[in-house]
């Protein structure tokens, strides 16, 4: 019998809540933690905070600029209190943006200027979401696009954001020339052409060079493609995997702890008429994963079997959708959460995921974040994490109510020794001299960065400690 | 959609003697105005919904529009009473508070940057439709 996926989600949900109720109440809630603690909502100073995207980050701006033009930022940078910081989404886990000097917005600064050829101008704090919208009514598209599309072009950028697909750069890679405003308060254009050296140092740049106010962009002809997701036992999707980055334009797949079993997406271009993306499932997905972390939580034998009962008895039936690519490449995550994620040499991320898997089923009950797996081609910037040749990315998600310090003692541990470098925007504990053995470039980028701003009025506490051997 | 099955008659024999046809009448009355005065439901045109000041509609366009006009988001969507009037009933000041430091979905600041305080109590009363009581 064909069951749609939502439907068996819904029935799963249901057949939960009966088990729940038919233990007398043991749907244990109470392993949901309160909401976190939130900081005040402004110091003693009355500046207001700001806070990251999932709560761990946060400070007290003294300064905050909303410039309607690059020259209007140009002119507000000479005066604006250090430390001077951009934030877009503030989707960044690691602390990139704190500042209790200068913090900096480019909504304003946003939009599509022109389309010539394949190659889009776009002002930096255009977010990706309407990136998409706008390309497409130029019959453009973005080759790839990250999981969530609520970050700006220009913070995307400077973390070395990234989609999937073997043949795929991060979206860096697509830059083909861009302006800066410098700590000076100068505008700065560079490509491979000009200034070379510094566009290669200010495509990942962490905002530490100047704050990028517009990029040109390489562009794909907006075409459709096709969406397919299945559940699948584990150890058959880590087999199959490589063959599915071969295959595939865009294929991903997340391991799913407790549970023997993955989650398999791939995107393929097509011709085929639309089919509709529908609803939200992940959400659903994961509130049902939830639910049994906390019924089952206290015995992983009985919480692996009745995970694998359900979804594999009832839920067989892969979910498709037919559409542009920027309608069906991202997802809404409603659910927040923090991510640890690295990058690995691609011929050890599926050892490395064996590792991480065994790693938190046997010590981590409390997660039931599935854990996603992607590949991205290399490209040549200098803090490119994927400069020197393909890599494989695996990311560990945390309930943002939930601990995740385990991440730094147990899981990053795995990463290191599979020479893996960290997502610029997600956790890690990684200092300057860690980083310096990982990028073959990144003394030239220390001194590209003194070059651009000797008083250091771009760092703040964080990237003074990586950026200061 | 949760469905509600009307019990039969027979079950409250006693009830039904007792209620007069006036008595349902007025009651009528007022269960269709309660209605009407109350649309059920994100309004037709919610996704071009915008504040009238402008400086606010560009906050909400570039912020928080990405959300509560979107319902893959889950977020309350602009003007949708359903969603909007329990979260009302906390007060402003709980409302606030949870916009700028996050609370449940919400994140943080509701990712604006420029906002100052008076623009996410602008904004709260826009979204939900209470603009008539700032």
């Amino acid at each position: 019998m064909n069951l749609s996926r939502r439907r068996a989600l819904i029935g799963a949900g249901l057949g939960i809540s009966a088990i729940a109720a038919g233990a007398g109440g043991l749907d244990l809630a109470l392993r949901d933690k309160p909401e976190p603690e939130s900081p005040p909502l402004a110091d003693a100073k009355g500046d207001l905070l700001w806070r990251n995207w999932s709560g761990i980050q946060h400070s007290y701006p003294a300064a905050r600029l909303a410039p309607q033009s690059e020259s209007e930022l140009a002119e507000a940078v000479k005066s604006a209190p250090a430390p001077i910081r951009a934030v877009g989404a503030g989707h960044s886990f690691m602390p990139l943006v704190p500042t209790d000097g200068t913090l900096v917005t480019l909504d304003q600064i946003e939009g599509v200027e022109g389309v010539t050829s394949a190659v889009a101008s776009v002002r930096a704090g255009t977010r990706l979401g309407a990136l998409g919208t706008a390309l497409a009514k130029a019959g453009r598209a973005m080759a790839n696009l990250p999981d969530i599309n609520k970050q700006s072009l220009g913070g995307a950028l400077a973390t070395a954001t990234h989609g999937t697909g073997r043949r795929l750069t991060a979206l860096h890679g697509d830059v083909v020339s861009l302006r800066l405003v410098t700590a000076a308060g100068e505008v700065v254009a560079c490509d491979r052409a000009t200034k070379h050296e510094l566009f290669d140092a200010a495509r990942v740049s962490l905002g530490s060079l100047g704050l990028i106010t517009q990029v040109r962009l390489n562009t794909i002809a907006n075409k459709r493609i096709h969406r397919r997701v299945w559940l699948e036992n584990l150890d058959d999707a880590i087999e199959a995997a490589e063959s599915r980055w071969e295959k595939h334009r865009n294929f991903e797949f997340y391991a799913v702890p407790f549970t023997g079993l993955a989650t398999n997406i791939t995107h393929d271009e097509t011709d085929e008429a639309p089919v509709a993306r529908g609803p939200d499932r992940d959400t659903e997905f994961l509130e049902l994963l939830r639910s049994l972390r906390n019924l089952f939580g206290f015995s992983t034998p009985l919480r692996e079997r009745v995970a694998h009962w359900l979804f594999t008895t009832i839920d067989s039936t892969p979910e498709q959708a037919i559409d542009e690519g920027w309608k069906l490449l991202s997802t809404e995550r409603p659910v927040r959460f923090n991510e640890m994620e690295f990058h690995l040499p691609k011929e050890v991320q599926l050892k490395a995921l064996r590792e991480v898997v065994k790693t938190i089923e046997s010590t981590r009950t409390d997660i039931f974040f599935p854990i996603e797996l992607r590949r991205i081609a290399a490209d040549d910037a200098w803090l490119s994490p994927f400069q020197g040749g393909e890599h494989g990315s695996i990311a560990v998600h945390c309930y943002y109510k939930d601990e995740y310090k385990f991440l730094f003692t147990l899981i990053e541990p795995i990463f290191r020794r599979h020479g893996g470098r960290p997502h610029w925007g997600k956790l890690n504990s990684l200092r300057g001299r860690d980083f310096a053995t990982l990028y073959p470039r990144w003394k030239e980028f220390l001194e590209m960065r003194r070059e651009m701003d000797p008083d250091g009025r771009f760092l703040n506490a964080y990237l003074r400690n990586i950026f200061t051997l | 959609m949760t469905q509600w099955r009307q019990p039969a008659d027979a079950a409250f024999p006693s009830v039904r003697k007792r209620t007069q046809p006036a008595f349902l009448v007025i009651a009528f009355v007022l269960l269709f105005a309660a209605a009407c005065s109350r649309p059920h439901g994100p309004p037709a045109n919610y996704a071009t919904l915008e504040p009238a000041d402008a400086r606010l509609a560009q906050l909400y366009d570039s912020t928080c529009k990405g959300c509560h006009a979107n319902p893959a988001s889950g977020a309350p969507i602009v003007h949708d009473h359903d969603q909007w009037d329990t979260r009302f009933e906390k007060g402003m000041s709980v409302l606030t508070a949870h916009a700028i430091t996050g609370f449940g979905a919400m994140p943080a600041g509701g990712q604006c940057t420029a906002c100052k305080l008076p623009d996410y109590r602008a904004l709260i009363l826009f979204m939900a439709d209470r603009e008539v009581e700032k």
